[in-house]
């Protein structure tokens, strides 16, 4: 609540009080930052990259990466058995706008371990370039190009980077950014005329329009193909 | 309806219209028992009436408009009561188009590709706010009114409108179709087919059914000045 000395969003960001009965998590104990062992291990290993480190939420882990080396540390915390993040839940966006600089947040899940963290690099708005990580996460695929689709940032080394959500032929810039007008950039004739001339085939990759076309033949290869995967970087 | 023998003003009854069948030596009519054989009526009527209880509807669902035309559909409301018997999921078996739930723009080449395989004779409603005006998405991603895609015969009111609109609004299309007649269908109905796959309206109409209205929380000092007319929209325009 806004009380004489904070603001309403201090309890979303505060998280839940913790119950005291249940203060050994999964994610390491509710806002004690040291008893995160990956993050305690990046701060050791990684000590040039790794530029701050927060908790969120009560009990998320954020570590703050240098974007140079996102992808060197991520590789690091999927592979090294002490960390197994394994499964990568989201990567999204955030535009805080006033100029800040925007984030790309990395949410990871580790099955074996059992633990979340959330690893996050800022980019300058007149620098939105980053490393892709699909060579690391398949799943990074779609999840990079709707960041690309809606913020503008480039992923370097991004197998297929288009559009996903917006159609192929729009033309007024990415939506979510702060700086995006609300109803958009053209006139609604222009919108509801451009809607109208899409053309489905733009959807698609050549490959891709192919399922489906001719019964009972494989689908083709994917740009990446499965068993490149976690081999890459090796 | 008017009976083949009758010299008088007076109506027969029906022994006496069986008793003159059998006095001609008929063995029977249409029913069987010397009634007339044939009934005089207007084609318009004929037609109208077959039309508008075969109402066979092309459900667009997009959204939360899309539940309730389900509800309208099932036991409780029953839509088959009157005509609408199945939902026509070809667009070419349709009559009439209920776009429930907002559109968004890249979905609105796919709207207007269905209005445009139905077939004539056709019809149009368009259920809800969103689908209507766009409703409460003033945003960048939404059409502003299927009107803009494609012409709407009806439009159901509602967040979301509850069964009994959208049974309301099909029977104002009953009630529309019954005053329609087959010598205007063509200059009401037709469409140039240049125009398939195009925006139904011109800029400027679209502009003004798209305009910010109501409380839009976009309105400002400048946008309520570009629109201080009703839009009219062009077919009500025709004859």
């Amino acid at each position: 609540m806004a009380g004489e000395n904070g603001s309403a969003f201090d309890a979303v960001e505060q998280g839940p009080e913790a119950s005291g009965r249940n203060t050994e998590t999964p994610h390491g104990g509710v806002g004690n930052p040291a008893e995160h062992p990956s993050v305690t291990a990046l701060q050791g290993r990684f000590d040039s990259a790794v530029l701050r480190h927060e908790v969120q939420a009560g009990d998320q882990h954020v570590v703050f990466l240098d974007p140079g080396s996102n992808r060197a540390v991520l590789a690091w915390l999927r592979d090294d058995p002490e960390q197994r993040y394994d499964l990568l839940v989201d990567v999204t966006a955030v535009d805080y706008g006033g100029g800040r600089p925007l984030q790309i947040v990395y949410q990871l899940w580790s099955v074996p371990h059992k633990r979340a963290l959330r690893i996050k690099c800022e980019l300058p708005l007149d620098g939105l370039s980053i490393d892709s990580v699909v060579q690391l996460w398949n799943a990074a695929n779609w999840l990079e190009r709707e960041v690309y689709d809606l913020f503008g940032v480039e992923f370097r080394d991004h197998p297929d980077l288009r559009r996903i959500l917006m159609p192929q032929n729009y033309a007024e810039g990415h939506p979510l950014r702060k700086d995006f007008p609300l109803r958009g950039r053209f006139s609604r004739a222009e919108q509801t005329r451009r809607a109208l001339s899409q053309d489905y085939h733009d959807d698609y990759t050549p490959e891709e329009l192919e399922v489906g076309g001719a019964p009972g033949l494989a689908p083709p290869e994917l740009p990446i193909s499965t068993d490149e995967v976690g081999t890459r970087l090796d | 309806m008017g009976m083949s023998d009758g010299e008088g003003t007076d109506p027969l009854s029906l022994a006496e219209i069986e008793a003159l069948g059998q006095a001609e030596g008929r063995q029977g009519g249409l029913l069987g028992f010397g009634h007339p054989t044939f009934l005089t009526t207007k084609v318009d009527f004929v037609v109208n009436w077959a039309r508008r209880n075969s109402l066979w509807p092309m459900p667009f669902g997009t959204a939360c408009c899309a539940i309730e035309m389900m509800a309208s559909a099932a036991s409780n409301f029953d839509l088959a009561r009157f005509g609408m018997e199945r939902m026509s999921f070809s667009p070419r078996q349709a009559d009439v188009l209920i776009c429930a739930g907002r559109v968004p723009y890249k979905l609105a080449p796919v709207l207007r590709r269905i209005w445009d395989q139905m077939m004539q004779p056709k019809w149009c409603i368009s259920m809800g706010a969103c689908a209507s005006s766009g409703g409460v998405f003033d945003t960048y991603s939404m059409v502003q009114g299927i009107d803009t895609i494609v012409p709407v015969d009806v439009y159901v009111p509602g967040c979301p409108p509850r069964p009994e609109g959208l049974i309301y609004g099909l029977m104002m299309i009953q009630e529309k179709i019954r005053h329609e007649s087959l010598t205007e269908h063509y200059s009401l109905r037709a469409e140039n087919p240049s125009l398939v796959g195009r925006p139904r309206a011109g800029d400027e109409e679209v502009e003004a059914l798209a305009g910010p209205f109501g409380n839009s929380t976009q309105q400002d000092q400048l946008s309520s000045a570009a629109q201080t007319t009703r839009p009219e929209r062009s077919e009500d325009l025709l004859p």
